[in-house]
């Protein structure tokens, strides 16, 4: 198993880097083999060679630092995502692979291309709210936070369903987007430890297995009680 | 006319607020709505000096009134902390003569890092002190480059910039300009050579973008770094801090001012430095501004020392979602060599809106517990099973660590005849839920 945390010292919001720890510890409780890559800006990556990649979420002014060098990956993150192998790209991350991000001083920036959406930015007002969101196959909704200035347009495959927080074109909605085993969210920090029963179901499809073993998760499933129900009576409020 | 009514309200219902004990922004708020370019109107004293960044404006602030009353001045300050466009209203306004004119030499103001560019709008600050920019409140605030740009805009050109050197992103503020006036740490026995830490804010220089480099660091992306592509480098410092010792309790400026701490943190220092530096610059000798620094035990509430049965403790206010002010805490009381035990507490993130965000967990060096006079640890509150997941993720075992659901059960499982000192690490939003249950001195 081969995994990769792309830009792991740029695109690193807040706790990013707790995904992998998290995705490491399950696959190390199940005993299956793994090797965890680090790489950034100007290192060669060869794409194909993963089982996993992972992206996270950065400054507006970082995201268009990576993008020089993640539009070098153009074809191989294409045929990876075609492949169904497992891309999950956070915060503004996954905005790259739409075709443009057009910036606060209305500067257009051309994006992978791999999907139609577009995105526009702006720098008044920060854009935060913490989240719920439901997805189809899932019982368990997740929870999380999201920070970001800007809206999307021309998503046609949404990962969720908003039941609380900001979609991709504003309040409520839907959210990210999702083709094949790529999943892209605005959902920042370390949503795979927030959310035990989403990193259960990635590691499900990574190791091609529905019987992982789960029995240590017992704090992050606690933690995780306690803010859907946090979240909840929030909810219930408005 | 206008002027006067909106001046006599303001003074009103600061009076009758501060008898129903309510904070100081509203009769600001009041002010600004009947007439919003008030701040304008007024006649200001010859020194305005601003205060802002992510941690420390508080502190500095009260420090820097200190010393100046102290020195003969009549200063006019935030005492209360309200340091958005509100609270700088109130105060101005309440300071001043029903004509309009602030009786006070200097007018002293803490601003809110993303607010400055609303208060400075109407007011241009003769001096202007940027602490330090952190990953801070990032619930609100974005990130510290959005603080950036958001404080790039409450800047004047005629104002006096009064720099922290050691950080490369307020160092920012001041890059091709001649006329700034930079503070910093010089080296420390303390420094590492090598990052320490979860994330480094330094890796990448946030002027170009390539890859920077340090030859030290004092703590997180705090110390001497430089960019070879485009030049941006710690500037060398018109007020230093030329020696330090935490254990001893001492910092010496400049060679010559030696300054005793009641706080022993660099934090500390670094505060008192920014309030030396402004009290320079207002003509105050070094000699005269020492034994005002000397020993100064901050009124803010922010360290409270108290008792637990026979046990002695300090709560250390630490602000959530704040990485850098935690890993100042767990830093206190990892040095204090003759034991400890260490509470944290993360009940409610933030007393002043609801979130559930614990991302900022993540990015908290809890490693730096790990230590052999660190006896016991106990994670507390709403978010207990967050802090254990994300304690379980250190090397720290797990014997030493007790997970409890309410801020009076660890009061309960703290009372005990250890011999241990007690640190509570916890925030605004929590800390009374705490204190309220033991004896504070």
């Amino acid at each position: 198993m081969k995994l990769l945390h792309l830009y792991h010292d740029i695109m690193n919001l807040y706790g990013e880097y707790g995904n992998m720890r998290i995705l490491t510890r399950m696959l190390e409780k199940n005993k299956i083999d793994y090797e965890l890559d680090c790489l950034s800006v100007g290192d060669a990556v060869q794409v194909a060679d993963y089982d996993f990649i992972y992206a996270g979420s950065g400054t507006e002014r970082n995201q268009k630092y990576v993008l020089p060098h993640l539009q070098t990956l153009k074809e191989e993150l294409s045929q990876y995502i075609e492949a169904g192998k497992i891309l999950l790209m956070t915060g503004n991350s996954f905005e790259l692979l739409g075709s443009s991000i057009t910036d606060a001083q209305g500067k257009n920036w051309q994006g992978l291309g791999l999907f139609p959406f577009t995105v526009k930015e702006q720098n008044r007002t920060r854009t935060t709210a913490d989240a719920v969101f439901t997805m189809e196959g899932m019982e368990h909704p997740l929870v999380g936070f999201i920070n970001k200035c800007g809206t999307i347009e021309g998503i046609d495959l949404p990962l969720f369903q908003v039941k609380m927080g900001l979609g991709n074109e504003g309040r409520g909605g839907v959210e990210g987007i999702r083709f094949k085993n790529f999943f892209g969210t605005h959902l920042t920090g370390p949503l795979l430890i927030k959310n035990p029963y989403f990193l259960d179901y990635l590691t499900t499809i990574l190791c091609k297995n529905n019987a992982l073993d789960h029995s240590w998760m017992e704090e992050e499933k606690a933690a995780y009680e306690v803010t859907l129900g946090k979240l909840g009576e929030r909810l219930a409020q408005s | 006319m206008k002027k006067f009514i909106t001046i006599i309200v303001c003074k009103l219902l600061r009076f009758v607020g501060k008898i129903l004990g309510k904070g100081s922004s509203m009769p600001g708020k009041v002010a600004l709505k009947i007439c919003p370019d008030i701040l304008n109107r007024i006649n200001l004293p010859p020194y305005i000096i601003a205060v802002t960044g992510s941690n420390g404006k508080t502190s500095t602030v009260e420090m820097i009134a200190h010393v100046l009353t102290a020195n003969g001045k009549k200063v006019a300050w935030n005492k209360e902390g309200s340091n958005q466009i509100e609270g700088v209203t109130t105060l101005v306004l309440d300071s001043c003569t029903l004509g309009g004119r602030v009786k006070a030499d200097i007018l002293l103001i803490e601003s809110d890092e993303r607010f400055a560019r609303y208060t400075f709008n109407y007011i241009t600050p003769t001096h202007y002190v940027i602490t330090n920019l952190y990953r801070d409140q990032l619930t609100r605030n974005g990130h510290p480059e959005w603080v950036y740009d958001a404080l790039l805009d409450s800047i004047h050109d005629e104002t006096q910039l009064i720099l922290n050197a050691d950080d490369p992103y307020v160092s920012c503020f001041g890059y091709g300009k001649k006329e700034v006036v930079w503070f910093g740490v010089g080296e420390l026995s303390t420094d590492t050579t090598e990052f320490s830490g979860v994330y480094h804010d330094g890796a990448y220089c946030p002027h170009c973008k390539q890859p920077m480099s340090y030859s030290c660091y004092h703590y997180d992306h705090i110390g001497f770094y430089q960019c070879e592509h485009c030049g941006l480098k710690r500037n060398d410092t018109a007020y230093t801090v030329t020696a330090a010792d935490l254990e001893a309790g001492r910092a010496v400026i400049n060679g010559q001012y030696e300054i005793t701490l009641a706080l022993k943190s660099l934090y500390n220092i670094y505060n008192i430095l920014a309030a030396f530096t402004v009290a320079s610059l207002t003509g105050i000798p070094g000699e005269k501004i020492t034994p005002c620094l000397n020993n100064y035990v901050l009124k803010n509430g922010r360290v409270v020392t108290f008792a637990l049965g026979s046990r002695r403790g300090t709560l250390l206010t630490s602000k959530h979602e704040n990485s850098i002010s935690y890993n100042q805490s767990l830093r206190i009381a990892a040095a204090d060599w003759e034991g400890c035990d260490v509470l944290i507490i993360v009940d409610a993130i933030s007393r002043k809106y609801f979130t559930g965000d614990v991302s900022w967990l993540w990015d908290i060096d809890f490693q730096l517990l790990h230590q052999e006079n660190v006896r016991r640890i106990l994670l507390a509150g709403t978010y207990c099973h967050d802090l254990a997941v994300r304690f379980s993720f250190t090397d720290i075992p797990g014997e030493k660590i007790q997970v409890l659901d309410t801020v009076e059960a660890a009061v309960a499982a703290l009372d005990n005849d250890r011999k241990e000192k007690i640190y509570v690490i916890t925030c605004f939003s929590d800390k009374g839920k705490f204190l309220s249950r033991v004896k504070m001195d």
